[in-house]
Protein backbone atom coordinates (compact mmCIF):
# COMPACT_ATOMS: atom_id res chain seq x y z
CA UNK A 1 0.00 0.00 0.00
CA UNK A 2 1.22 3.58 -0.65
CA UNK A 3 2.09 5.78 2.57
CA UNK A 4 -0.55 8.45 1.69
CA UNK A 5 -2.97 5.82 1.56
CA UNK A 6 -1.40 4.27 4.88
CA UNK A 7 -1.85 8.14 6.41
CA UNK A 8 -5.48 8.24 5.37
CA UNK A 9 -5.97 4.95 7.16
CA UNK A 10 -4.19 5.78 10.71
CA UNK A 11 -6.77 8.55 10.85
CA UNK A 12 -9.78 6.54 10.59
CA UNK A 13 -8.03 3.95 12.53
CA UNK A 14 -7.57 6.88 15.25
CA UNK A 15 -11.21 7.86 15.02
CA UNK A 16 -12.66 3.82 15.18
CA UNK A 17 -14.00 3.84 11.77
CA UNK A 18 -11.24 1.26 10.30
CA UNK A 19 -12.65 -2.25 9.56
CA UNK A 20 -10.95 -5.24 10.50
CA UNK A 21 -9.19 -6.66 7.62
CA UNK A 22 -8.24 -2.96 6.90
CA UNK A 23 -6.68 -2.79 10.48
CA UNK A 24 -4.79 -6.07 10.27
CA UNK A 25 -3.19 -4.58 6.56
CA UNK A 26 -2.46 -1.62 8.26
CA UNK A 27 -0.58 -3.59 10.86
CA UNK A 28 0.96 -5.14 8.52
CA UNK A 29 2.69 -1.90 6.60
CA UNK A 30 3.57 -0.42 10.19
CA UNK A 31 5.20 -3.06 11.13
CA UNK A 32 7.56 -2.51 7.74
CA UNK A 33 7.40 0.88 7.41
CA UNK A 34 9.55 3.07 9.94
CA UNK A 35 7.86 6.66 8.20
CA UNK A 36 4.36 5.46 8.70
CA UNK A 37 5.02 4.14 12.48
CA UNK A 38 6.41 7.70 12.86
CA UNK A 39 3.75 9.56 11.71
CA UNK A 40 1.00 6.99 13.58
CA UNK A 41 2.60 7.76 17.12
CA UNK A 42 3.21 11.44 15.97
CA UNK A 43 -1.11 11.70 15.04
CA UNK A 44 -1.84 9.72 17.55
CA UNK A 45 -0.08 12.21 20.35
CA UNK A 46 -2.31 15.10 18.73
CA UNK A 47 -5.20 13.10 19.24
CA UNK A 48 -4.56 12.49 23.11
CA UNK A 49 -3.58 15.99 23.48
CA UNK A 50 -6.40 17.89 21.72
CA UNK A 51 -8.95 15.49 23.75
CA UNK A 52 -7.28 16.28 27.09
CA UNK A 53 -7.13 20.23 25.71
CA UNK A 54 -10.63 20.69 25.83
CA UNK A 55 -11.56 19.63 29.10
CA UNK A 56 -12.52 23.08 30.42
CA UNK A 57 -14.21 22.73 33.89
CA UNK A 58 -17.08 24.94 34.95
CA UNK A 59 -18.79 25.19 37.62
CA UNK A 60 -22.29 23.54 38.86
CA UNK A 61 -23.65 27.05 39.64
CA UNK A 62 -22.64 28.52 36.46
CA UNK A 63 -24.93 25.69 34.71
CA UNK A 64 -27.71 26.49 36.63
CA UNK A 65 -27.12 30.26 35.84
CA UNK A 66 -27.08 29.25 32.14
CA UNK A 67 -30.40 27.07 32.38
CA UNK A 68 -32.05 29.81 34.42
CA UNK A 69 -31.29 32.12 31.96
CA UNK A 70 -32.35 30.40 28.99
CA UNK A 71 -35.85 29.68 31.17
CA UNK A 72 -36.02 33.80 31.28
CA UNK A 73 -35.18 34.78 28.19
CA UNK A 74 -38.39 32.24 26.84
CA UNK A 75 -40.65 33.79 29.16
CA UNK A 76 -39.21 36.98 27.82
CA UNK A 77 -40.23 36.07 24.35
CA UNK A 78 -43.17 34.81 25.02
CA UNK A 79 -44.29 38.00 26.42
CA UNK A 80 -43.26 39.68 24.20
CA UNK A 81 -45.16 37.63 21.80
CA UNK A 82 -48.25 38.16 23.99
CA UNK A 83 -48.23 41.78 23.88
CA UNK A 84 -47.97 41.44 20.25
CA UNK A 85 -51.04 40.10 20.21
CA UNK A 86 -52.40 42.20 22.39
CA UNK A 87 -51.65 45.40 20.32
CA UNK A 88 -52.84 43.81 17.34
CA UNK A 89 -56.06 43.24 19.36
CA UNK A 90 -56.25 45.89 20.36
CA UNK A 91 -56.18 48.08 17.55
CA UNK A 92 -58.34 45.27 15.99
CA UNK A 93 -60.87 47.91 14.45
CA UNK A 94 -58.27 50.31 13.18
CA UNK A 95 -56.26 47.17 11.07
CA UNK A 96 -59.94 46.19 9.61
CA UNK A 97 -60.94 49.44 8.63
CA UNK A 98 -57.98 50.02 7.27
CA UNK A 99 -57.99 46.79 5.23
CA UNK A 100 -61.84 47.56 4.19
CA UNK A 101 -60.67 51.09 2.82
CA UNK A 102 -57.85 49.37 0.95
CA UNK A 103 -60.13 47.08 -0.84
CA UNK A 104 -62.94 49.51 -1.73
CA UNK A 105 -60.28 52.07 -3.31
CA UNK A 106 -58.70 48.96 -5.18
CA UNK A 107 -61.71 47.36 -6.18
CA UNK A 108 -62.79 50.76 -7.65
CA UNK A 109 -59.54 51.59 -9.69
CA UNK A 110 -60.14 48.39 -11.05
CA UNK A 111 -63.84 48.91 -11.42
CA UNK A 112 -63.17 52.34 -13.89
CA UNK A 113 -59.79 51.23 -15.19
CA UNK A 114 -61.69 47.91 -16.56
CA UNK A 115 -64.85 49.36 -17.89
CA UNK A 116 -63.71 52.22 -19.92
CA UNK A 117 -64.76 51.79 -23.79
CA UNK A 118 -61.39 52.11 -25.67
CA UNK A 119 -61.24 55.19 -27.78
CA UNK A 120 -61.81 54.75 -31.42
CA UNK A 121 -58.53 55.54 -33.39
CA UNK A 122 -58.94 59.33 -35.38
CA UNK A 123 -59.83 58.55 -39.07
CA UNK A 124 -59.81 61.56 -41.26
CA UNK A 125 -62.86 62.54 -43.03
CA UNK A 126 -62.85 65.35 -45.45
CA UNK A 127 -66.71 65.28 -45.18
CA UNK A 128 -66.72 65.02 -41.54
CA UNK A 129 -64.31 67.83 -41.07
CA UNK A 130 -66.08 70.15 -43.42
CA UNK A 131 -69.30 69.26 -41.66
CA UNK A 132 -67.80 70.65 -38.11
CA UNK A 133 -66.11 73.48 -39.64
CA UNK A 134 -69.80 74.63 -40.98
CA UNK A 135 -72.06 73.84 -37.51
CA UNK A 136 -69.04 76.03 -36.21
CA UNK A 137 -69.54 78.74 -38.33
CA UNK A 138 -73.19 78.11 -37.99
CA UNK A 139 -75.87 81.15 -39.26
CA UNK A 140 -72.91 83.37 -39.21
CA UNK A 141 -73.09 84.66 -43.07
CA UNK A 142 -70.13 87.05 -43.00
CA UNK A 143 -68.20 84.01 -41.66
CA UNK A 144 -69.40 81.64 -44.46
CA UNK A 145 -68.38 83.96 -46.97
CA UNK A 146 -64.96 84.95 -45.75
CA UNK A 147 -64.34 80.95 -45.05
CA UNK A 148 -65.63 80.29 -48.41
CA UNK A 149 -63.23 82.62 -50.46
CA UNK A 150 -60.19 81.55 -48.20
CA UNK A 151 -61.12 77.54 -49.32
CA UNK A 152 -61.49 79.28 -53.27
CA UNK A 153 -58.12 80.86 -53.05
CA UNK A 154 -55.95 77.89 -51.55
CA UNK A 155 -58.22 75.57 -54.19
CA UNK A 156 -56.93 77.73 -56.76
CA UNK A 157 -53.42 77.76 -56.00
CA UNK A 158 -52.97 74.29 -55.07
CA UNK A 159 -54.66 73.84 -58.97
CA UNK A 160 -52.44 76.67 -60.45
CA UNK A 161 -49.19 74.44 -58.71
CA UNK A 162 -50.52 71.06 -59.98
CA UNK A 163 -50.63 72.36 -63.88
CA UNK A 164 -54.21 71.64 -63.95
CA UNK A 165 -54.63 75.12 -65.14
CA UNK A 166 -57.06 77.87 -64.09
CA UNK A 167 -61.05 77.13 -63.22
CA UNK A 168 -61.85 81.01 -63.24
CA UNK A 169 -65.35 79.90 -62.25
CA UNK A 170 -64.30 78.16 -59.45
CA UNK A 171 -64.13 81.39 -57.05
CA UNK A 172 -67.68 82.84 -58.81
CA UNK A 173 -69.45 79.38 -57.52
CA UNK A 174 -70.27 79.54 -54.02
CA UNK A 175 -71.12 76.28 -53.80
CA UNK A 176 -67.97 74.76 -55.42
CA UNK A 177 -67.82 71.18 -53.59
CA UNK A 178 -70.61 70.02 -55.65
CA UNK A 179 -68.88 71.08 -58.74
CA UNK A 180 -66.08 69.19 -58.36
CA UNK A 181 -65.60 65.86 -59.87
CA UNK A 182 -64.67 62.80 -57.58
CA UNK A 183 -61.25 62.64 -58.96
CA UNK A 184 -60.87 65.89 -57.77
CA UNK A 185 -62.32 65.46 -54.23
CA UNK A 186 -59.54 62.65 -53.36
CA UNK A 187 -56.94 64.84 -55.43
CA UNK A 188 -57.75 67.54 -52.64
CA UNK A 189 -58.10 65.79 -49.69
CA UNK A 190 -54.59 63.97 -50.00
CA UNK A 191 -53.34 67.61 -50.13
CA UNK A 192 -54.69 68.92 -47.67
CA UNK A 193 -53.91 65.78 -45.94
CA UNK A 194 -50.67 66.26 -47.02
CA UNK A 195 -50.25 70.10 -45.71
CA UNK A 196 -51.48 68.74 -42.35
CA UNK A 197 -48.93 66.29 -42.01
CA UNK A 198 -51.65 62.85 -41.49
CA UNK B 1 -38.77 15.19 33.53
CA UNK B 2 -35.09 13.54 33.42
CA UNK B 3 -36.46 10.39 32.99
CA UNK B 4 -38.08 11.26 29.64
CA UNK B 5 -36.60 10.60 25.70
CA UNK B 6 -35.06 13.49 24.48
CA UNK B 7 -38.21 13.14 21.47
CA UNK B 8 -40.77 13.22 24.12
CA UNK B 9 -39.47 16.61 25.80
CA UNK B 10 -38.71 17.73 22.19
CA UNK B 11 -42.72 16.96 21.68
CA UNK B 12 -43.36 18.37 24.74
CA UNK B 13 -41.56 22.33 24.35
CA UNK B 14 -43.49 22.18 21.25
CA UNK B 15 -46.75 22.50 22.46
CA UNK B 16 -45.45 25.29 24.76
CA UNK B 17 -43.79 22.90 27.67
CA UNK B 18 -40.84 25.52 28.99
CA UNK B 19 -39.58 22.68 31.57
CA UNK B 20 -39.45 20.39 28.99
CA UNK B 21 -37.45 22.38 27.11
CA UNK B 22 -35.26 23.72 30.05
CA UNK B 23 -34.57 19.93 30.62
CA UNK B 24 -33.41 19.73 27.27
CA UNK B 25 -31.09 22.59 27.68
CA UNK B 26 -29.80 21.16 31.07
CA UNK B 27 -29.28 17.86 28.82
CA UNK B 28 -27.06 19.12 26.15
CA UNK B 29 -25.56 22.54 27.40
CA UNK B 30 -21.81 21.21 28.70
CA UNK B 31 -21.53 19.61 25.11
CA UNK B 32 -22.82 22.61 23.22
CA UNK B 33 -20.49 25.01 25.34
CA UNK B 34 -17.38 22.62 24.96
CA UNK B 35 -17.81 22.47 21.09
CA UNK B 36 -18.79 26.18 21.12
CA UNK B 37 -15.32 26.81 23.50
CA UNK B 38 -13.24 24.35 21.73
CA UNK B 39 -14.07 26.86 17.89
CA UNK B 40 -14.21 30.42 19.52
CA UNK B 41 -11.49 29.65 22.57
CA UNK B 42 -13.17 32.57 24.56
CA UNK B 43 -15.42 31.66 27.59
CA UNK B 44 -17.80 34.55 27.44
CA UNK B 45 -18.13 34.27 23.58
CA UNK B 46 -18.81 30.35 24.07
CA UNK B 47 -21.14 31.32 26.69
CA UNK B 48 -23.40 34.04 24.38
CA UNK B 49 -22.92 31.66 22.02
CA UNK B 50 -24.26 28.65 23.29
CA UNK B 51 -26.85 30.63 24.88
CA UNK B 52 -28.26 31.98 21.58
CA UNK B 53 -28.30 28.49 20.32
CA UNK B 54 -30.83 27.63 22.28
CA UNK B 55 -32.72 31.15 21.91
CA UNK B 56 -32.67 30.03 18.46
CA UNK B 57 -33.66 26.20 18.99
CA UNK B 58 -37.02 27.46 20.67
CA UNK B 59 -37.78 29.66 18.29
CA UNK B 60 -37.34 27.76 15.61
CA UNK B 61 -38.66 24.88 17.62
CA UNK B 62 -42.02 24.32 15.49
CA UNK B 63 -39.93 23.72 12.39
CA UNK B 64 -37.96 21.04 13.53
CA UNK B 65 -39.78 17.74 12.13
CA UNK B 66 -37.52 15.44 14.23
CA UNK B 67 -36.18 13.48 11.10
CA UNK B 68 -32.82 13.61 12.76
CA UNK B 69 -32.48 13.29 16.69
CA UNK B 70 -32.53 16.72 18.50
CA UNK B 71 -29.00 16.26 19.47
CA UNK B 72 -27.93 16.38 15.90
CA UNK B 73 -30.15 19.34 15.33
CA UNK B 74 -28.84 21.34 18.21
CA UNK B 75 -25.43 20.31 17.38
CA UNK B 76 -26.11 22.07 14.01
CA UNK B 77 -27.32 24.94 15.37
CA UNK B 78 -24.12 25.25 17.48
CA UNK B 79 -21.70 24.62 14.35
CA UNK B 80 -23.58 27.36 11.97
CA UNK B 81 -24.06 30.02 14.69
CA UNK B 82 -20.29 29.61 15.56
CA UNK B 83 -18.94 29.23 11.68
CA UNK B 84 -20.77 32.82 11.09
CA UNK B 85 -19.36 34.19 14.34
CA UNK B 86 -16.15 33.26 13.69
CA UNK B 87 -16.17 34.36 9.92
CA UNK B 88 -17.15 37.91 11.50
CA UNK B 89 -14.36 37.68 13.65
CA UNK B 90 -11.83 36.22 11.20
CA UNK B 91 -10.47 40.30 10.48
CA UNK B 92 -9.87 40.46 14.08
CA UNK B 93 -7.28 39.98 16.57
CA UNK B 94 -6.91 36.34 18.14
CA UNK B 95 -7.86 36.78 21.40
CA UNK B 96 -6.62 34.47 23.93
CA UNK B 97 -8.46 32.14 26.29
CA UNK B 98 -9.84 33.73 29.50
CA UNK B 99 -10.03 30.82 31.60
CA UNK B 100 -8.56 31.19 34.95
CA UNK B 101 -7.16 27.17 35.60
CA UNK B 102 -5.68 25.15 32.91
CA UNK B 103 -7.40 21.84 32.10
CA UNK B 104 -7.63 19.77 35.43
CA UNK B 105 -6.50 16.69 33.68
CA UNK B 106 -3.63 18.70 32.00
CA UNK B 107 -2.69 19.63 35.53
CA UNK B 108 -2.80 16.15 36.83
CA UNK B 109 -0.72 14.15 33.83
CA UNK B 110 1.59 17.60 34.04
CA UNK B 111 2.51 16.88 37.78
CA UNK B 112 3.78 13.66 37.41
CA UNK B 113 6.61 15.33 35.19
CA UNK B 114 10.00 16.83 35.59
CA UNK B 115 10.20 20.58 35.09
CA UNK B 116 11.18 20.10 32.06
CA UNK B 117 8.71 17.41 30.63
CA UNK B 118 5.99 19.73 32.24
CA UNK B 119 7.03 22.99 30.50
CA UNK B 120 7.54 20.47 27.01
CA UNK B 121 3.85 19.30 27.58
CA UNK B 122 2.58 22.97 28.29
CA UNK B 123 4.35 24.21 25.23
CA UNK B 124 2.81 21.61 22.89
CA UNK B 125 -1.06 22.25 24.73
CA UNK B 126 -0.18 26.00 23.62
CA UNK B 127 1.23 25.39 20.03
CA UNK B 128 -1.50 22.69 19.76
CA UNK B 129 -4.51 25.40 20.23
CA UNK B 130 -2.47 27.33 18.10
CA UNK B 131 -2.07 25.25 15.40
CA UNK B 132 -5.82 23.79 15.24
CA UNK B 133 -7.19 27.56 15.60
CA UNK B 134 -4.98 27.41 12.22
CA UNK B 135 -6.68 25.08 10.37
CA UNK B 136 -9.11 26.07 7.67
CA UNK B 137 -12.82 26.82 9.40
CA UNK B 138 -14.30 23.83 7.55
CA UNK B 139 -11.30 20.99 9.10
CA UNK B 140 -11.36 22.67 12.14
CA UNK B 141 -15.28 21.98 12.87
CA UNK B 142 -14.95 18.56 12.03
CA UNK B 143 -11.82 18.17 14.37
CA UNK B 144 -13.70 19.86 17.07
CA UNK B 145 -16.67 17.65 16.78
CA UNK B 146 -14.83 14.30 15.97
CA UNK B 147 -12.06 14.57 18.55
CA UNK B 148 -13.00 17.03 21.59
CA UNK B 149 -16.53 15.79 21.42
CA UNK B 150 -16.18 12.16 20.53
CA UNK B 151 -18.52 12.23 17.61
CA UNK B 152 -18.38 9.67 15.26
CA UNK B 153 -18.18 10.44 11.27
CA UNK B 154 -21.70 9.79 10.65
CA UNK B 155 -22.88 11.77 13.12
CA UNK B 156 -20.43 14.74 12.60
CA UNK B 157 -21.48 14.02 8.76
CA UNK B 158 -25.22 14.89 9.99
CA UNK B 159 -24.44 17.87 11.99
CA UNK B 160 -22.13 19.06 9.34
CA UNK B 161 -24.72 17.96 6.31
CA UNK B 162 -22.04 16.31 4.17
CA UNK B 163 -20.77 12.57 3.60
CA UNK B 164 -18.94 10.69 6.16
CA UNK B 165 -16.21 10.47 2.89
CA UNK B 166 -15.98 14.11 3.49
CA UNK B 167 -15.61 13.82 6.82
CA UNK B 168 -12.54 11.21 7.24
CA UNK B 169 -10.74 13.47 4.29
CA UNK B 170 -11.05 16.47 6.61
CA UNK B 171 -9.99 14.50 9.57
CA UNK B 172 -6.78 13.02 7.64
CA UNK B 173 -5.76 16.74 6.27
CA UNK B 174 -6.66 18.51 9.41
CA UNK B 175 -4.42 15.71 11.27
CA UNK B 176 -1.49 15.95 8.50
CA UNK B 177 -1.21 19.79 8.89
CA UNK B 178 -1.12 19.44 12.37
CA UNK B 179 1.14 17.24 12.48
CA UNK B 180 3.36 19.12 9.93
CA UNK B 181 3.07 22.18 12.10
CA UNK B 182 3.81 20.35 15.20
CA UNK B 183 6.74 18.35 14.19
CA UNK B 184 9.27 20.34 16.11
CA UNK B 185 7.18 20.22 19.17
CA UNK B 186 6.99 16.51 18.65
CA UNK B 187 10.29 15.24 18.20
CA UNK B 188 11.53 17.72 21.01
CA UNK B 189 10.14 15.40 23.59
Amino acid sequence: MRHKKIEKLLSDNIDGELSEKKKKALETHLRNCASCSSYAENIQRIHKEAKSLEKLEASPVRWEEFTSRIKAEIFSAKQEKLRGITLFLRWKWAWAGAALSFVIVAGLFLYLTQNKTPQEPYVFSFESSLARIYQEIGSDQELEELFNSVICASIGETFEDSGWGERPDFYENLILWEDLTEEEMRFLESEIKKDNKL
Amino acid sequence: MADFADDHLVRLAKQGDVDAFTELVRRFQEKIYHTILALTRNQQDAYDLAQETFMHAYKSLRNFKQRSTFYTWIYRIAVNLTLNFLKKRKSEEKREIHVEDCSLDLKSAASTLSPEGHSITKELSEKLKEAIDSLPLTYKVSFVLVVSQGLTHTQAANVLCCSENTISWRMHKARKMLQQRLRPYLEGE
